[in-house]
Order: C-alpha cells, then structure tokens, then sequence
C-alpha cells in the first residue's frame, strides 16, 4: 500500500512500493522544488516534512510513508508566507537556491518544535551540505524566523506569487494598468 | 526594430587600429584565417523574441507596452548573483524602478561574446608558437573576433560584470536614449534636454512612463555613440538590492534542468567506465531488461543509460545490466598519479615568466627549499550533471546549465549528426557549478539517448558518477626555492609546479569534442601559462621566475572555481610564511616589507589583521595570514585555527577585500563568504583518491565537506574603491588553505606542506 497525503492532497503512488518519497514526489507528482543531490542522505537537498519532523526523502519509502503526512516546500505554504520562507529573502540566504528547499524544511520543522533554538540545536537541526557556503545566513535567518514566529517582529520580504497587473500598477507607478481596469 | 544598429559588444576602444593590409598577414600568420575573414557579417542584429506588447532595443533590453523591462542575461546563474549584477547596472543607467525588471536568458548569439576572457587565456585559446612579435596586436583582435564568431559566452574567471558592465551600460544608454526622443516627440521638446527616472521620462513637469513611449521609441535610430545619464542622486549602482532569483528560491518553483517536465518524458540513468581510453564491453541484457519499470537500454561506445519511468527505476537497472568496461594502458591510482607529479618535477619544464636573473642571483648562494603538494579537487555541486532532451521534428530541444551554450550546443549537433541550427538549447540556472558547467557530456548522452527512444527523456548522473566522471581540478607539486638577503628578506624565488597542462584539455573537450582522454593525451607535455596562474608574486622579491612542469597524470582535469590560483596561493602564502619563520620575524611585518608596490593588497592585509587582532604571530597564537590577488581583486585573510581532540577546528575568518566599486555590496559579500567556505571544503577535503583507474569515493559525505556546525565565524570587510569592479567569484577561495596552514603552524609548530591540510604532513 502507497497511499498517503502530499501536501494536504490523498495520493496513491502506482509504483515499486521500494520507491524512494523522493522520486515519487519529484517523478511522479511532479514536485520538483525537492531535489536529488545524492540518494544517500548527505546533501540534505531532498528533505520534506513528514509528520513534522524533517525527513531526507531519498531514505525512506513510499511504503513507509504509508499514512502519514508528507509537505513538500511546495506545500510549506500557498504564498511564500512561511516564516522561514520570509527570512529567507529577507536575510538573502539563497546563492544557487539548490539546496535551499531542503534547509527551509529543516528549518521550518526545528523551529515549529522549538522557535528559539540555541546554536548547539540549530548546528544539530541543519545537517544538509550547501557548497554555495550559505550557512553564515542561514544561521541569521533562522534566528529571525524564530522572532517572527514568537510575535516579536514582522517581515514582508517575499512578495506573493500571481500578483495582478492591475495591482502591480497600483504599487508602481512606473507600470501601465491593463487596458480596461 | 527597423534601422536599429547593434553596437553593443563591439567596443571600439578595445579594436586596435590595424590596417587591411597588417589583417591579412597577420591572419595568414596566426594560422590561414584570412579567407573567412571577408565572407563573415560584422554587424550581428539581435535574436532575441518579443511577446506582442513587447519591443526589442537591443540585444540586452526589451520594454513592454505595460512598462515592464526584460533585461536579457548573456551569463549562466550559478549562484553568483549575474540574474541580478548586470539588470541592476542596466536599470541604474535606464533610470528605471526595479521592481519593473524582468530577466531573461539570452539566445546564443555573437553579439554576447565574452572578449575579455579570451583575452585573459590568451595562451589557451590561440596558440602562441610561430608568431612573430610585429603581429602581436593583430592576434589579440584576431582572437577576439574568433571568439565573437564562435559565440564563445563563456561564464567563467570572475568575468561576467568585468566584461559585461560596459556593454550592459551602452545598451541601457542607448535605449534610454531612443525613450527620450520617443518622449521629446511628442512633447516636441528637445531630447537631449530630457532625463528619465524611476521608470519616466521627464521634461520639466512633463513626464511618460517607458511603457507609453516604447513601442514608438524602437522603431528610432539611436545615437551613434552611447549618452550616458548623469549620475542619479539615488542610483541603483551600489545598494544591496535584494536578488531577482530569490522568490523563486524559496517556493521550489526556480526550474533547474532536472526540473523540466514534457508530455511523454522519461528518465534516464548513466553509467561510464574507468578514466581513460574505455569501452563498454558487454552488458548482462537478459537480466537487465526484467529490471521493474525499464523501458530502454542504450548502449555506447563510452557507456550505457537506462530508461525508466522514474529516475530511480533507471538507476536500479544499471546495476542489473552489470555493464563491464574494458579499459586501455594501466589504470591510474592515486601513487602513480603521485609519481608522475613527482618525475615531471624532476623534468626540466617551461619558464612561464621570470623578473631579474635567478639564475645569477642564486649562483653561490645557499638555497632554501620547500616541497608542496596539492590532491585534486571536486567540483561536488548539490545538482548533479543533468540535461533534458526532446526530439522536435528534425531537431532536438536541449534543457541544460551551460557556462558555455553555443560550445554545448555544437557539441551535441556533432555527436548526433544534426546541424546546429536543429539543436535549440534552453540554457537553465545551475544548482552550483564552480566550473562543472564547462562539461558537456551530459547533453550530448542526453541528447543521443532522446533521438534512440525517440521521446523526451531527462538525463541526471547519479552522485557516484559524478564523483568518478567530472574532470577535477588538478592535482599539483611544487618545489620552491629562495636565496635570502642579509636580513632574511628574500633576495631570489624560483617556483617550479607540476602540474597536467590542464588549460590545453579543457580546450580540446570544448572547441573540438575531444574524449576527456584524449585531450589528456594530446595536452601531455604542452606549456600551460593558466596552470600556474597567480605564481609570480606580488611582493617585491628582486629575481624571480615561474617554471610549467607538465605532468602526464593520465586523470583528464578541468576547470574549478579559482583554477590555479587556488594552488599557486597555497604554495607561495606557505613559502612566505617559512620564510618569515625563518628570519625571526613577524608574518604580518615580513609581508608588508615586501609590499610596497603592491598598496591595494598592503592595505587588505593591514586592516584584516587590524580587525581580526593580530598577535604578532607568536608561537600559539593559532592565528595565520595569507594574501591574493587575481582577476582585478586583493584579498588578505587571517584565519584563527587549532588541532583538538576532535581534528584540525577552524574558529574564525576575517577577510578583507578590494573589489573595486561593488555593483551589489550584498551579492559582493556572499561571493566571497561564499568563496571562502567553498576554500575551506577544499583546504580539509572535497578530494578523492583513485585506485584502478576509478575515484574511490561514491558518495557526497566521504568528501569532507563542511556543514554549518563545521563552519567558523567570517568576517568580510570590503574597502571602498572606485577602481572598475573586479572578479569576485573566486577571490575568497586560494586564500583559505594557507591561512589556515599559517595558523596550524603558529598552533603546533609543525608545518603542512600538503592539501587536504589533514593528511600528513609532507
């Protein structure tokens, strides 16, 4: 049995039970924001959420997932309204951006646990390998996604996705309303 | 479009004055060019597409009749901020509102030319022997215009905004201008009296948004020459704006090779044999095509690729197929790979470039002598080598991070048998890159594969193919040898490194498809000015000299982020440290003794030692300096490191640099934190060893690489310059692994001569 829910959704995987998540989700649900760096859980790129804890989705597989709850960063939220996903833009921690999906998972899932972490927890939560050398940010940005998360402080770093051109001209001038708005 | 004339790119300071006649002799010289040079078009028009609303200026800016501006990128985004860098110098000369820029990728066209690179490898791209002297000018147009030809885009050496700064400004100039007379016309105003900003043009109270004024203003004739904005007083030039690519980046929807999905796709899995002349040799095909889920086998000469619904079915198979691959000549190991290193050393070599008479200033004298060595060094991206490819009619479709898109696309239209015009190529962010993107072996597989299963098909190198496939950067020994004057200063320094003429392989495998062991054979014995790149020191040393010894290592390498550099620094950054050691003195005083000529690096290194706190370089201080520069930049770096119980522990990094104006301080400060993690992987591991013809290590974790618990404070200070910008993308990198050799010796006494700085002392 492979039937689980990804992202809020029921799925049932008609594949090799021994599938890898990782592979289901990126090859078959077409969820490519988790990505293959490895396979052998090094890179940390793969991680997903799976019943709130940060998983590397190349270890472990679709039968093991069996009704459980697994959230891709494509799923973390609708808008890029996370916490950590605002820091993130917020702080720029993104280079190349490949092994970002995996360390917000893993980011977002120790702050829901614990939204001020020490260094000691932080070192021990963020295990994946970025060669861009990200890490001095992420350190800064997981310490103010834990402030936003605690209500002392707010940030609107990310803009939303499908903003309407007619709102977009509304906040630019320099943009043209569409014809007819 | 219509009268538009493209002068971008074709910057007519950098053409020397040459006469027809000089041309021909010189081509006829440089190698019976002559010929094509009459039959090529010299004004190249853009060919980028536009939606409907959307009006092309020139080959770097499209505006839309909604105001939008597509800044068209010439540059593979890996990482390095280039989606963001040159929009941001285009919207600052535009006058634009940033948050109305767009970035797209350009099409492979000559028009984008990376001249200055060529000219920078000169001693790779045109070979050197044969020509006289009177030519010499001659020869570097002739490689430039070779290099526009050939649409050599290349992204590599630190050069996108050191290359495309100028171009990107004309072509904003240019198209601010062709606004401004769109505007003045209907004003009725005089155009030149007119400026823009934010996203308007302005005449007195007057103003029009670019949307309004664009269509009408590309179908004008620009300025011959570009006119250039006065500066702003709120200029976009210079401030920390936040990178285009990041929404992308943090909602997994930024679309990497592996990320693209067709109708009917499939994927696909690879495996290649041992380093050198190999061949596939059998395949157990009866077991391998009841693996669960295969589709296709495809055998080549080279290797065999499964075919599955997923990735993970395709790689599963190889396993069952059992592929044995027979292999040429004796495999290489690490020891003979060592050996050879060693005996090319003993060789006489080339002298690449000396200052002064060693020879006579060492006649007699007693010499002091250091022997270093350096292991290769990987690439290790988080994205694996990956390429997508669809059959389109008589063509293919090519999806692929490429630092070189016109050399990749020629490449897979040679191996498949189609003309080039029949490859289109859709060149993708890479997931890291630090040079791997120089390889192309992964489209042209992908490309082959598609075109024999007849679908689209998605091709990713699984890690362990990676590690044992992508040429590494090479491994190196040096020997250097100093006579000293009466106060210990060095009065003499040859440096001899052997190293594989690895500039002269790389060429083969990018311009003329070489297998990766033949242009290792081909370059054996060849001088590589590139690889000992960053040897000649800065310091005021009165006779010095730097010898090539070409190594045959029979491991084909390639290009990485900081190339020679990162093992010249380590040799020479050592030596001095001895040195000073040596003469009783301080590192810090004994270096700026020797810099007076060198101010910009004589000022790094004195205020990152003033920030880091500088102890003198007392016997267990922990603290090391090392200093660079290349590509334009300077660079000093104390590192604070000691051994524990748990291993070598870097604790801190403080560097300084000189950059040049920043065009991106934020972007400028990731680079080099950036550069100096990516020096610190490579300074502890980020290595292999090879037995049997095969790197031993499969997976991402025997590497050594640093994670965030690993990795040290860093501090980065820039100093404020207005030089023209120099290269960022590597300057953090050579510096890392001398410092922190510097600081383990101001630890524990002992000296390590070798990289990884964990193995054994040499």
């Amino acid at each position: 049995m492979t039937r689980f829910s990804v992202n809020d959704r029921p799925v049932e995987y008609r594949m090799d039970p021994e599938t890898p998540l990782l592979w289901a989700l990126r090859d078959a649900s077409n969820l490519t924001g988790t990505k293959y760096g490895c396979g052998t859980g090094d890179c940390g790129a793969c991680t997903v959420d799976i019943d709130g804890e940060a998983i590397r989705s190349c270890l472990v597989t679709i039968a093991e997932c069996e009704g459980r709850f697994v959230t891709t960063i494509e799923g973390l939220s609708r808008d890029r309204s996370h916490p950590v996903q605002q820091a993130w833009v917020a702080e720029q921690v993104p280079q190349c951006g490949f092994c970002q999906s995996g360390m917000i998972m893993s980011a977002a899932a120790l702050l829901r646990a614990n939204s001020n972490p020490s260094d000691a927890e932080v070192d021990a939560a963020m295990t994946g390998i970025c060669r861009c050398g990200t890490y001095p940010r992420i350190r800064t940005a997981i310490r103010l996604a834990g402030r936003v998360i605690r209500g002392e402080e707010r940030i609107a770093a990310a803009p939303p996705p499908g903003i309407r051109p007619e709102d977009a001209a509304r906040a630019v001038p320099a943009l043209r309303p569409p014809r007819g708005s | 479009m219509a009268g538009i004339r493209d002068t971008v790119g074709k910057n007519k300071s950098r053409r020397p004055q040459v006469s027809r006649r000089q041309i021909l002799v010189g081509a006829t010289a440089a190698g019976g060019l002559a010929i094509a040079w009459s039959l090529w078009p010299r004004d190249y028009q853009p060919n980028l597409t536009a939606a409907p609303d959307e009006h092309i200026f020139n080959a770097f800016l499209k505006i839309g009749d909604d105001g939008h501006i597509s800044a068209i990128v010439p540059q593979c985004e890996m990482g390095q901020g280039v989606t963001t860098l040159l929009p941001q110098i285009m919207a600052d000369e535009l006058g634009a509102d940033w948050r109305t820029i767009a970035v797209e990728t350009a099409p492979i066209s000559p028009l984008y030319a990376n001249t200055l690179l060529v000219d920078e490898d000169s001693a790779v791209f045109t070979p050197r022997a044969g020509v006289p002297d009177f030519v010499s000018e001659v020869r570097s147009w002739a490689r430039r215009e070779w290099a526009v030809r050939n649409a050599v885009m290349l992204t590599a050496n630190s050069s996108s905004v050191r290359m495309f700064e100028g171009p990107c400004r004309a072509a904003a100039a240019q198209a601010r201008a062709l606004l401004m007379m769109a505007a003045a016309d209907r004003w009725d105003a005089d155009w030149q009296a007119c400026d823009t900003q934010d996203g308007f043009v302005l005449h007195g109270k007057q103003r029009l948004r670019f949307g309004e004024v664009a269509a009408a203003a590309a179908l004008l004739d620009p300025p011959a020459e570009p006119v250039y904005r006065a500066s702003s007083a709120d200029p976009l030039y210079g401030k920390e704006l936040t990178r285009l690519d990041l929404p992308a980046k943090i909602d997994g929807s930024a679309n990497y090779a592996g990320d693209i999905r067709l109708p009917d796709m499939v994927f696909a899995a690879i495996r290649q044999g041992p380093l050198g002349a190999t061949r596939l040799k059998t395949i157990d095909r009866k077991r391998g095509m009841a693996s669960p889920g295969l589709l296709h086998v495809v055998t080549h000469d080279r290797w065999v690729a499964t075919v599955a619904r997923n990735w993970w079915a395709a790689n599963g198979a190889l396993d069952r197929f059992a592929p044995v691959f027979e292999t040429a000549g004796i495999p290489i190991s690490s020891d003979s790979i060592d050996a050879a290193l060693k005996a090319a050393l003993k060789d006489d070599g080339y002298r690449i470039a000396s200052e002064g008479d060693v020879g006579e200033a060492m006649d007699g004298r007693t010499r002091i002598a250091a022997e270093y060595a350096v292991a290769p060094a990987l690439h290790a991206a988080v994205e694996t080598r990956t390429a997508t490819a669809a059959p389109d009619r008589d063509g293919l479709r090519l999806w692929v991070a490429t630092q070189a898109p016109a050399q990749c696309r020629d490449a897979v239209a040679r191996a498949t048998g189609l003309a080039p015009a029949n490859v289109t190529l859709f060149p993708m962010m890479a997931g890291g890159s630090f040079d791997a993107c120089l390889d192309h072996s992964v489209a042209v597989q992908a490309g082959i594969i598609a075109l024999q299963v007849k679908r689209p098909v998605q091709l990713a190198w699984s890690r362990a193919e990676e590690i044992m496939r992508l040429p590494p950067r090479a491994p190196a020994r040096a020997k250097l040898t100093a006579t000293l004057n009466a106060a210990g200063g060095i009065d003499a320094l040859v440096t001899r490194i052997a190293v594989p003429a690895t500039n002269h392989e790389v060429r083969a495998r990018l311009f003329d498809n070489q297998p990766a062991d033949e242009a290792q054979r081909a370059a054996t014995g060849r001088a590589d000015a590139a690889a000992v790149e960053g040897a000649m020191p800065r310091y005021a040393i009165p006779h010095h000299a730097v010898d090539h010894c070409p190594a045959d290592i029979g491991l084909p390498t390639g290009r990485w982020r900081g190339n020679a550099d990162s093992y010249t620094a380590f040799f020479t950054e050592c030596f001095i440290d001895e040195m000073a050691a040596r003469a009783g003195s301080d590192a810090l005083s004994y270096r700026m003794a020797m810099l007076g000529d060198a101010p910009l690096l004589a000022r790094c290194l004195l205020t990152a030692t003033s920030l880091g706190g500088w102890e003198g370089g007392l016997a267990g201080s922990a603290q090391g300096l090392a200093c660079h520069a290349m590509r334009g930049s300077h660079i000093a770096l104390m590192a604070t490191a000691r051994q524990s119980d748990k291993g070598l522990q870097v604790e801190q990094l403080v560097a300084v640099v000189d950059a040049g104006r920043l065009v991106n301080p934020a972007i400028a400060r990731q680079q080099v934190e950036g550069g100096l993690i990516f020096g610190l992987a490579a300074a502890v591991g980020a290595t292999t060893d090879y037995e049997g013809g095969l790197a031993t290590a499969r997976k991402l974790g025997q590497l050594g690489l640093p994670r965030l618990s690993q990795t040290p404070r860093i501090l980065v200070e820039f100093v404020e310059s207005d030089r023209e910008p120099g290269g960022l993308g590597e300057i953090g990198v050579p510096v890392v692994a001398p410092a922190i050799a510097n600081a383990m010796f101001a630890a524990t006494g002992r000296r390590i001569r070798r990289i990884p700085l964990s193995a054994h002392p040499l």
